[in-house]
């Protein structure tokens, strides 16, 4: 019965999707060319897997002040808004969280972040939540990876003891070639390498690793041989693939996303993450972070990002940034808008 | 007669939980899930609720306490669990019942199997007699959850009635006082088990 209420709130996620994502204009990346946002606007950096969702969900946000957001990638240093400090570009959740403490709302008022609250970051964030993702891996069409691995493969893999394709002896029905795997990982500010290696219980990262990749980019020649694997958002991957919200370097090239520990991630049918995946270690919450004292200062800035972030804001409320969501392959949450902390 | 047409409902309720309350999850644990569930009524809803003629109240193994001040506090003891309340993961068996009666109509509701599901944002139960659960009530307001991995809590500023519950109450109790209404508060505190 539970299976069946969740499989039921996905597929109406993917319906509403499919009939709600060419309402609204074109996603630009970062704030659009010649346009400076105004020092009251609420910007934000941080996070590669959610940029392409925040660049539409800045268009489609027509609340006073103006919502921004900056790429993960992209030319650097940044000037985020009138009168900010300059700062080099964060790149991922990690970088988003840093920069959000080391500047003030003249510079960052969030960072958007595909991890939840973790020993390190400051103890005086609220991490937002507003969506659900999941993370799996992804390897080349018609390489010479299998459909499935396992968890335990997986630290094998990322351990480099294991190393070749025939060592992975426990998928019914696959015999490995004898081709060297090789493994990538993002770079060490990202969200998504954070919750892979937490939820695949990865703790050792062997030297055959490069750790270097910018995630969720499937056009990366690097990750197209037949013997790659490396971490994919599964929300980004639908994303891309399903809802062709991917371009540029944004694209998953041939890459395919595969199951984990047998289960499938992609609901075909509906264009979703499967109810299955979404109720699995493998699933995540996505968050906006921002300053606690920002928040609750009770001034017109903590207004306008509760109105674009609490539990009653635009995000988790209106119709066409919850059709945002979908289109852009993540689940909506239930509980949108709950803060955690560290 | 009011009381005559409550009490088939109130055995039943209570005979349900005697025997069907043994939920799984916990079983092969070392140390068994823990924890509550809070509801609190406002003393607004209470007062509304009542001027309506409806109250509800929590069955053993809950138990409830009112003060004039506070409304009405129903606590359900978690029974059972998978997931995690800090990471929005969690799904909750909770023991206990829920009661809700319609003085003015004589109708009586009664519900067992109680869960909290936060991936779904709803409390659930299923209707004595019935198999098939029905949300009940669904957290709102200021959400906040917290905890270390071990201990973990969740609050909620508001408690809505959730459409589908109104709906069951409405039609069962031969009422339209649900529809709409916010309840109160609602708090967990959870342990895994381990």
């Amino acid at each position: 019965m539970r299976k069946t209420t969740v499989a039921k709130l996905v597929s109406a996620a993917a319906l509403t999707a499919s009939v709600v994502s060419l309402a609204a204009g074109p996603a630009l990346a970062d704030p659009p060319s010649g346009t400076t946002p105004a020092a009251t606007d609420i910007v934000g950096v941080g996070s590669d897997t959610v940029q392409a969702l925040f660049n539409q969900l800045s268009t489609d946000y027509t609340g006073t002040p103006k919502l921004y957001s900056w790429d993960a990638t992209g030319t650097s240093p940044i000037t985020t808004k009138t009168g900010a400090t300059s700062i080099t570009r964060p790149n991922g959740s990690g970088a988003g969280i840093t920069a959000l403490g080391s500047t003030t709302s003249s510079t960052v008022d969030f960072a958007r972040s595909s991890r939840g609250p973790q020993t390190g970051d400051p103890t005086t964030d609220d991490f937002i939540a507003y969506a659900k993702d999941a993370v799996s891996w992804a390897a080349k069409s018609g390489g010479d990876a299998p459909a499935n691995l396992t968890k335990a493969d997986l630290q094998g893999i990322y351990a480099c003891t294991i190393t070749k394709w025939n060592q992975i002896t426990d998928i019914s029905g696959f015999t490995g070639s004898a081709n060297t795997i090789q493994p990538f990982l993002p770079q060490s500010g990202s969200g998504t390498r954070s919750f892979f290696l937490s939820s695949t219980g990865i703790t050792t990262i062997g030297s055959c690793v490069n750790q270097t990749v910018e995630e969720n980019e499937g056009s990366n020649t690097l990750l197209q041989t037949n013997d790659s694997v490396v971490p994919y958002s599964v929300g980004h991957y639908i994303g891309q693939v399903y809802f062709s919200h991917g371009s540029g370097t944004d694209v998953q090239g041939p890459l395919t996303v595969r199951n984990l520990d047998g289960i499938v991630p992609i609901d075909t049918t509906n264009k979703t993450i499967s109810s299955a995946y979404a109720v699995s270690a493998y699933s995540r919450n996505l968050y906006n972070v921002v300053r606690a004292g920002d928040w609750n200062a009770g001034d017109s800035h903590a207004t306008a990002l509760k109105a674009i972030f609490s539990s009653t804001g635009w995000i988790c409320k209106n119709a066409t940034a919850q059709a945002d969501l979908k289109s852009y392959g993540f689940l909506p949450l239930a509980l949108c808008g709950v803060i955690s902390h560290t | 007669m009011h009381a005559r047409r409550f009490l088939p409902v109130v055995v039943a309720a209570s005979a349900a939980l005697a025997l069907g309350l043994t939920l799984p999850g916990s079983a092969t644990a070392a140390t068994a899930a823990s924890g509550s569930a809070v509801i609190t009524e406002s003393s607004t809803f209470f007062q509304q609720a009542a001027a309506q003629g409806v109250f509800a109240a929590p069955l053993p193994s809950a138990t409830g306490a009112y003060s004039s001040a506070n409304g009405l506090t129903s606590t359900f003891p978690v029974t059972g669990g998978t997931g995690n309340v800090d990471q929005i993961t969690a799904d909750l068996q909770l023991g206990g019942g829920l009661l809700i009666v319609d003085v003015k109509t004589g109708r009586a509701a009664a519900f067992t199997n109680l869960d909290f599901n936060t991936f779904l944002g709803q409390f659930t139960g299923v209707p004595v007699g019935g198999s098939t659960p029905v949300a009940l009530l669904d957290p709102a307001g200021d959400l906040s959850v917290g905890g270390d991995g071990t201990a973990q809590t969740l609050t909620s500023s508001e408690l809505d009635v959730d459409p589908a519950g109104a709906a069951y109450l409405n039609a069962h109790l031969q009422t339209g006082f649900f529809a709409g209404q916010s309840v109160g508060s609602f708090a967990v505190s959870y342990t895994p088990a381990s």
